[in-house]
């Protein structure tokens, strides 16, 4: 997450900040989705969860 | 007069006279007859030809047609045929660059989130130069193996996606992964090419170097790196951080309480005296007692001497737990940040622990898990080193177990950390090599999952230390079944001839690989990493060293080869469980047979696949369409996993996987998925890792969403609504909200402009 480094005194702040979603691809994490291939993605969607 | 030409790649430029001359002069010396003004004069007929055609700008094919009738309507036929075969190899060869040049724009230009290409591993940034660069690479290599490396069927293969070769970019220069045994690497000290790096003295430097040698190695092998033996390894640096740090607080003690400058002369004669090294916990007593008795004989009060000794126990003891989280808190850090490996990753680095009983050993365990547990800077959750936790009866499996309570809190830190995994170290498969008292035994993972302990080349080294895998290519399974059309039979012949054809292609990569000199490894070999790599001479070849690594065939999409074959899947029926092992078995068999056969390490692999996973299933929707529970997906499931979209229990799942651990000898892992809230009952989590124990899964992980705001720091699940400050993805928050949260919690990150 890149924080700008400007002096803001009064900007609320968190705009356009999303959540850091960190998954397992293929045995290593991944802390944002951003970078996962297409086949990956659509496999992570289709997950189901087991207990 | 020309003024303007178009050439081939459509680029438009200025017409110049002197660039056909060159050209015209190379064709008529190539035929042994050029003259000096000879190819001008040709030059200035060709470009009257030109003129008369009376199209401005013109293109450079025209430009070579004239130059071409100049030169026969001067009787130079000859040279005429020499120009016009020049020409056409260049033509021949942009056109066979083309692809590589679009390539190289794609990764130059597209943002990495729009292009897939670019997204083929998730580690590296491919909107950064160093990560281009190595994408630029990796292109440019990727096209001269296809053209260069291999046999006609195997690139035919590769290309057509019956097969694919994994690290094909790598395929001429090096090998996969190992494991690196980090006491060996540090006894005497090492280097990693420019000066030489002692032998580490306290905990602190065992982590910085351990960092380094993963950092080191990684730029030798493509691959990731694992330190099979972590907590054995630091626990040698507990041991030493302990020992000078009690020598050193029993002499301030001393000093303080016998109003002296300088006790350390009679620490060291105490010491020498009474025979002991302090070590923590282990014998604590008698060498308090004995050193006790010591100071007392050199005419230190007795009460003094008590009160000093277990002071500097005490303290000691405090310290060397600060030194200890410190040293694992940086190596965590280093190796999250660094993007040491070829400048644009951080390396693929995982650590094995959990079997070392030793007061050192545990505490280094208890250390990393901490760490772990802690995160980065932000609280964020560390991506690397992969964590694996062995687990073993007797150690630390059950309540009685010396390190249950360490596999406890692993358990605790991995239900909010997704690490460790776990490795079993009383499957069958794996049990059989485990001696007690020998950890190069204990089968050790790299985090991905590779596997490397059987060793048919040599059966008196079966051991993870010292060895990895080098290399692997995994075949299509889904469409060998498609074409088999329902035919049992003939899915198993061309199962056959697809293995031999992948068998021979790692024999060809190896026979690269085993030409190679200990200079093209200056660390994995230079330093003696790779098992007797400390035995070769400088212009020896790498082969018979090489040879205790694996070279291993992989597989994809299991669950939709038996749907091709026949219908359903392995989780759907305990009839499509027998067939689907009876089909790893036989690729299983044929590994076992080439190993035979050859006298090198074959092995089955579940392969991990991670750009792999849609690459095939693209190419077979293309040609067969979309073929439900086969290619109506944008993936094929991994490995042998049930597919991920299935319903099944957690322990049905373990118990259907499990089998398939036994046969993929180079490498396997099961997961299960949890919801977020399960994964903060313990209970619920330990019994999931105990069914993996006891349905003998050889490596388990457990997954489960981390999420994290990094406006408020919250890590935990979050839906759409963040649930410590209530905001919403992209959304704002007033800076007087963030004050009243951080005084609530203290861990809110500090986001430029707040304070």
């Amino acid at each position: 997450m890149n924080q700008s480094k400007k002096s803001q005194k009064n900007v609320n702040l968190g705009k356009d900040i999303p959540f850091e979603r960190i998954r397992r691809i293929t045995g290593y994490l991944v802390g944002t989705m951003d970078k996962w291939n297409d086949a990956k993605r659509a496999e992570e969607r289709d997950r189901v969860k087991h207990l | 007069m020309i003024k303007l030409l178009y050439k081939r790649d459509g680029r438009l430029v200025e017409f110049c006279p002197d660039t056909l001359y060159c050209s015209l002069s190379c064709a008529l010396q190539a035929a042994d007859c050029h003259t000096p003004g000879l190819a001008q004069s040709i030059g200035e007929k060709a470009i009257q030809l030109l003129t008369q055609q009376q199209t401005e700008p013109v293109q450079a094919a025209q430009v070579h047609k004239a130059a071409y009738q100049a030169l026969v309507d001067a009787g130079y036929t000859d040279a005429a045929e020499k120009f016009d075969a020049w020409r056409r190899q260049r033509t021949g060869a942009r056109q066979a660059d083309s692809p590589l040049m679009q390539a190289i724009h794609e990764i130059t230009y597209v943002d990495a989130r729009l292009s897939d290409m670019k997204r083929d591993n998730a580690n590296i940034d491919g909107n950064t130069a160093m990560g281009s660069m190595l994408q630029i690479g990796t292109a440019g290599a990727k096209a001269y193996n296809a053209a260069h490396m291999l046999r006609p069927e195997q690139a035919k293969a590769h290309q057509n996606g019956d097969i694919h070769i994994h690290d094909f970019d790598f395929y001429a220069l090096t090998t996969t992964c190992c494991q690196i045994d980090l006491i060996r690497l540090f006894e005497g000290g090492f280097s990693t090419g420019h000066g030489y790096l002692r032998e580490p003295a306290s905990i602190g430097s065992y982590a910085a170097l351990a960092a380094i040698a993963i950092q080191s190695n990684q730029n030798d092998q493509h691959g990731g790196q694992s330190i099979p033996n972590f907590d054995y390894a630091m626990a040698k640096g507990v041991a030493k951080t302990f020992a000078r740090l009690y020598k050193r607080h029993l002499s301030q003690v001393l000093e303080d309480l016998l109003e002296q400058e300088n006790c350390q002369p009679l620490v060291e004669q105490a010491l020498a005296q009474a025979a002991v090294s302090p070590r923590l916990e282990t014998d604590a007593q008698q060498v308090d007692e004995a050193l006790c008795q010591a100071l007392c004989n050199q005419q230190v009060d007795a009460s003094i001497a008590a009160k000093a000794v277990k002071a500097a126990r005490r303290r000691a003891t405090q310290q060397t737990e600060r030194d200890t989280y410190q040293a694992m808190e940086g190596f965590i850090h280093n190796l999250n940040t660094m993007h040491s490996r070829a400048g644009a990753q951080t390396p693929f680095s995982s650590i094995n622990y959990g079997t070392d009983t030793s007061p050192e050993g545990r505490l280094a365990i208890r250390m990393v898990l901490l760490a772990q547990d802690a995160g980065l800077g932000h609280g964020e959750t560390p991506i690397f080193p992969i964590h694996i936790f062995k687990v073993k009866d007797g150690v630390n499996y059950n309540p009685e177990d010396p390190n249950y309570d360490l596999f406890q809190l692993s358990m605790k830190v991995s239900a909010k950390r997704l690490f460790p995994n776990y490795v079993f170290l009383d499957a069958p498969f794996n049990l059989q090599y485990y001696r007690p008292g020998h950890p190069e035994t204990e089968v050790a993972t790299m985090g991905c999952r590779t596997r490397v302990m059987g060793n048919t080349f040599d059966p008196s080294r079966e051991i993870s230390y010292s060895r990895g895998n080098l290399s692997f290519t995994s075949i299509n399974l889904p469409r060998l079944a498609l074409k088999a059309k329902g035919d049992e039979a003939s899915f198993f012949l061309a199962l056959d001839s697809m293995m031999e054809l992948v068998s021979q292609q790692l024999l060809d990569r190896f026979e690269i690989q085993a030409r190679k000199r200990v200079y093209n490894y200056p660390f994995l070999m230079g330093q003696g990493v790779w098992l007797d790599s400390d035995q070769l001479g400088p212009d020896d070849e790498l082969r018979e060293v090489l040879r205790h690594g694996t070279l291993s065939i992989g597989f994809i999409g299991l669950a939709e080869t038996l749907t091709a074959l026949y219908g359903h899947h392995h989780g759907e029926s305990e009839e499509m469980q027998q067939k689907g092992l009876a089909l790893v078995q036989y690729m299983r068999d044929f590994c076992d047979r080439k190993s035979q056969e050859y006298q090198m390490n074959f092995s089955l692999l579940a392969t991990p696949a991670e750009g792999l996973a849609g690459r095939f299933t693209r190419m077979d929707q293309k040609e067969f369409g979309s073929v439900p529970g086969v290619t109506d997906r944008e993936y094929y499931t991994n490995s042998f996993h049930i597919p991920v979209w299935f319903p099944i229990s957690a322990y049905e799942k373990i118990q259907k996987e499990a089998p398939y651990h036994a046969l993929t000898n180079a490498g396997h892992i099961s997961y299960v998925e949890l919801d977020g809230d399960t994964a903060q009952n313990l209970e619920a989590f330990e019994s999931v890792v105990r069914c993996m124990h006891d349905s003998g899964i050889g490596y388990g992980s457990i997954n489960h969403p981390v999420d994290r705001d990094p406006v408020c720091g919250y890590v935990g699940v979050i839906g759409d609504v963040c649930p410590r400050c209530g905001r919403r993805s992209g959304e704002a928050l007033s800076p007087e909200k963030i004050e009243e949260l951080r005084k609530k919690y203290p861990r809110v990150p500090s986001l430029c402009g707040c304070r």
